[in-house]
């Protein structure tokens, strides 16, 4: 469904993604593990238009998107929740949510996912009407995935969902992402909590300093004597 | 209790300031307006269960306390100031019913506005609703009848709220700083004057004219708004006020336009050259020597809106002036709420408060600055049009930096982002500089006169210090910068606020109100 061939992007003159090559199929959560700086951001922003990648491609579906704007990627069906939450921390819950039905139409459809989005995340029905900035680190991080699901994505980026979270709210929102992919939402997650994150994965992808090292299933990765030292702090 | 002492001696000392400097019938005037006000003053902390009979007998305190601070003021005013200004005190046949009037007006004014807060929450709105209309409607005539004759300044008052409102969607929506907003007024001004002028032998009507003007005005908001939005913050403050700089010095040097047509003035002989053949072409020349905006000493006698049964609308009859512009300040607030609940309302919100956080959301953030730029530079069109008919000239001095800053100083002292806001800071300001100062140019002159200078003879350089500088208009913008940085310091937000924005400067008030509620 969405894939990437040998996509470099560069911020200046630091060569961040080093010739990135990877596939996502539909109804699969594909997880990135790498370390701090490896690259993680950088591809999401990359798929999501917001950075250029200055060679390779990027197609969903046989489209090539590394030459659309931002805003319409979103209207192909990309939608992320990004790293730091980026809540609109002046308008309230219900606001921040509609921002992210920004690009659709259909009231039924968004007023359908108002409710989907409430039942996942009964907390912020509750806190409908106050401010995002005033929202605890969890409840923002949890604004920040409903308003992803706000697009009706069909594919969800997600980076580092359980940065900053207690282990039984990680634990919540892993829950919360599998109920999500089974609901038929494709997702790339990038995570630097790797065991949690191979735990739900189909599959990953270990990227270092920009490139991609290793790629496999998630129960094969668990196995692989490297990841195991490096990222699941076996010893 | 205390805070309604407090409302009524601030309200009463504001009427009385204003009665302070003009005397006469503006006692009556002034009286209903502070009524009006104080009544919905007292709105914000009332108990609507109360019904309305409660709150209008509730009011009635206040109100009377207000009203004789008020009258006090007026009549020290009459007796005590008006002859030390060497001015006879008006007449008992005016003092008595003005007073009244404005004294009942004020008590009056003051329990129906309030009343109208224990009504149903739609009867409320409508109530307010016509009370503004008819007070709206009244004005002029009222102050035609009365003599005050305060109807040709608060027009002005009125073309800079169109101009506030304007550029609230550029500053208050979009977030987008402007130090250069007066260009466009003068685009749309000086769109008007060379279409309908004896300049070019151009007379297009007014009602057409105004259309254009408007046009033109987002044109150019989309030509200059294209290569400088990319920029963000501080860059873009400096590039407005470059433009902003740029085009009254344009507008003075348009006077020599001569365009050639290239093909045969350049191309052609240039390559003739490049053959070294020495046959001559002829030059088609397309415009020679235009004086497009006639320089320093501008444009005019320019054209007037013409109505049936009004006919051309005259400089010494305000009504159909004040009317026009109120119905332009209508169709402005009309249109710029639909835009602001609007898609692309949201759209400038979200980019104002986060623009990658809006990037990510699907917006597209050029397209939705471009389109604050150019529609907010369309209703300083509106204003153009209107300045121009109005003051029957144009001078490319009224566009200066200065002009800008006043625009934009409505904005933010009125109340970033809120409609009512700005409406009230442009007549505030505006009211301010151009009905206060010269009152009190004139009272202190009187003054001067008669009571200060005759007591300083006896030190001649005193004396002669004091006359010269006890002119308030030449501390306008002393004054004004006083009045910026006083307000700052007690109300960032802006006289009424909008939700968002008082939000922002108060983070930490609701944060800490949040951690309450949480702890109970
Ligand atoms: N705006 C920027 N300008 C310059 N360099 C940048 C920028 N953003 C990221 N980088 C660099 O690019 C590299 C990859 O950064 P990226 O944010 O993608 O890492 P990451 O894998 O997401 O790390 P983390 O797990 O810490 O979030 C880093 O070396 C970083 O310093
Ligand atoms: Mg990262």
């Amino acid at each position: 469904m969405l894939e990437l061939i040998e996509v470099h992007t560069y911020y200046g003159n630091i060569h961040a993604l080093k010739g990135v090559s990877m596939t996502v199929a539909e109804g699969e959560i594909v997880t990135v593990i790498g370390s701090n700086g490896a690259g993680k951001s950088t591809m999401l922003r990359t798929i999501h238009g917001i950075l250029r990648p200055k060679k390779g491609t990027i197609l969903l579906e046989g489209e090539a998107l590394e030459k659309l704007p931002s805003h319409k990627i979103v209207e192909r069906g990309i939608s992320q929740s990004p790293e730091g939450r980026m809540i609109f921390p002046r308008m309230t819950v219900q606001e921040n949510l509609e921002m992210g039905a920004y690009t659709r139409k259909d009231k039924a459809g968004i007023a359908q996912d108002f409710e989907w989005v409430f039942k996942l995340f009964p907390r912020l029905k509750e806190r409908i009407n106050q401010k995002g900035g005033t929202l605890s680190g969890g409840e923002q991080q949890m604004l920040a995935i409903g308003r992803a699901m706000m697009a009706h994505p069909r594919i969800m980026l997600l980076d580092e969902p359980s940065m900053g979270l207690s282990p039984i709210l990680v634990g919540q929102i892993f829950e919360t992402i599998v109920e999500l992919n089974k609901q038929g939402t494709t997702i790339l997650l990038v995570e630097q909590n790797a065991r949690m994150a191979l735990s739900i994965a189909h599959r990953g992808y270990v990227l270092q300093t920009g490139e991609i090292i290793l790629h496999d299933t998630s129960a094969k990765l668990k196995e692989d004597p490297m990841v195991q030292k490096s990222y699941l702090g076996a010893n | 209790m205390k805070a309604e002492i407090k409302l009524a001696l601030t309200m009463g000392l504001l009427g009385g300031v204003v009665v302070f400097l003009f005397g006469g019938w503006s006692v009556t005037v002034l009286g209903i307006l502070i009524g009006v006000f104080m009544g919905l003053s007292i709105g914000g902390r009332v108990n609507k269960k109360d019904g309305p009979r409660k709150l209008a007998l509730q009011s009635l305190s206040t109100a009377g306390i207000a009203a004789v601070v008020f009258i006090a003021v007026s009549l020290f005013q009459n007796y005590v100031v008006a002859p030390a200004g060497g001015q006879f005190p008006s007449e008992l046949y005016i003092v008595i019913p003005a007073n009244l009037i404005g004294g009942l007006g004020m008590i009056l004014f003051t329990a129906l506005t309030a009343a109208l807060h224990g009504l149903p929450d739609r009867q409320e709105r409508l109530g307010k609703l016509i009370l503004m209309v008819v007070l709206v409607i009244a004005f002029p005539f009222i102050d035609r009848i009365t003599g005050l004759h305060w109807s040709g300044q608060i027009i002005f008052a009125l073309i800079f709220v169109i101009l506030g409102l304007g550029l609230n969607i550029v500053v208050g929506f979009a977030g987008l700083l402007d130090f250069g907003y007066a260009a466009f007024f003068a685009i749309g001004a000086y769109t008007t004057g060379i279409l309908s002028s004896p300049q070019h032998h151009i007379f297009m009507n007014f009602w057409l004219v105004i259309w254009i003007a408007l046009a033109m005005a987002a044109l150019w908001g989309l030509i200059l708004g294209t290569p400088t939005l990319r920029l963000r913050g501080d860059y873009l403050a400096i590039v407005t006020l470059g433009c902003g700089e740029m085009m009254p010095i344009i507008f003075r040097n348009l006077t020599n336009v001569t365009i050639k047509e290239p093909l045969t003035c350049w191309i052609i002989p240039g390559i003739m050259r490049l053959f070294n053949s020495s046959a001559a072409t002829k030059c088609i020349t397309i415009i020679d020597n235009l004086d497009l905006t006639a320089g320093e000493k501008g444009i005019n006698p320019i054209g007037r809106p013409y109505l049936p049964f009004i006919g051309e609308f005259q400089s010494n009859n305000p009504i159909p002036w004040y009317f026009l512009i109120i119905l332009l300040i209508l169709l402005s607030v009309f249109l710029i709420r639909r835009l602001r609940d609007g898609r692309l309302g949201r759209a400038w919100m979200a980019c104002r408060e986060d623009q990658d956080a809006a990037v990510q959301m699907g917006i597209d953030p050029v397209h939705t600055k471009l389109t604050a730029f150019a529609l907010g530079a369309a209703f300083s069109g509106f204003a153009g049009a209107f300045y121009a008919a109005y003051i029957r000239g144009i001078f490319p001095s009224v566009f200066e930096f200065s002009t800008s800053i006043i625009v934009l100083c409505i904005v933010v002292l009125g109340g970033m982002g809120n409609i009512n806001g700005v409406i009230l800071g442009g007549i505030i300001i505006m009211g301010a500089d151009r009905l206060f100062l010269p009152a009190l140019k004139d009272l202190l002159k009187g003054l001067m006169d008669h009571t200060i200078l005759p007591a300083l003879t006896s030190n001649h350089t005193l004396q002669a210090v004091v006359a010269q500088n006890a002119n308030p208009i030449l501390y306008r913008y002393l004054l004004f910068g006083l009045t910026l940085v006083i307000m700052m310091a007690l109300r960032p937000e802006g006289i009424i606020p909008s939700a968002q924005i008082r939000a922002e400067l108060h983070a930490d008030e609701e944060t800490s109100a949040v951690e309450k509620a949480v702890k109970n």
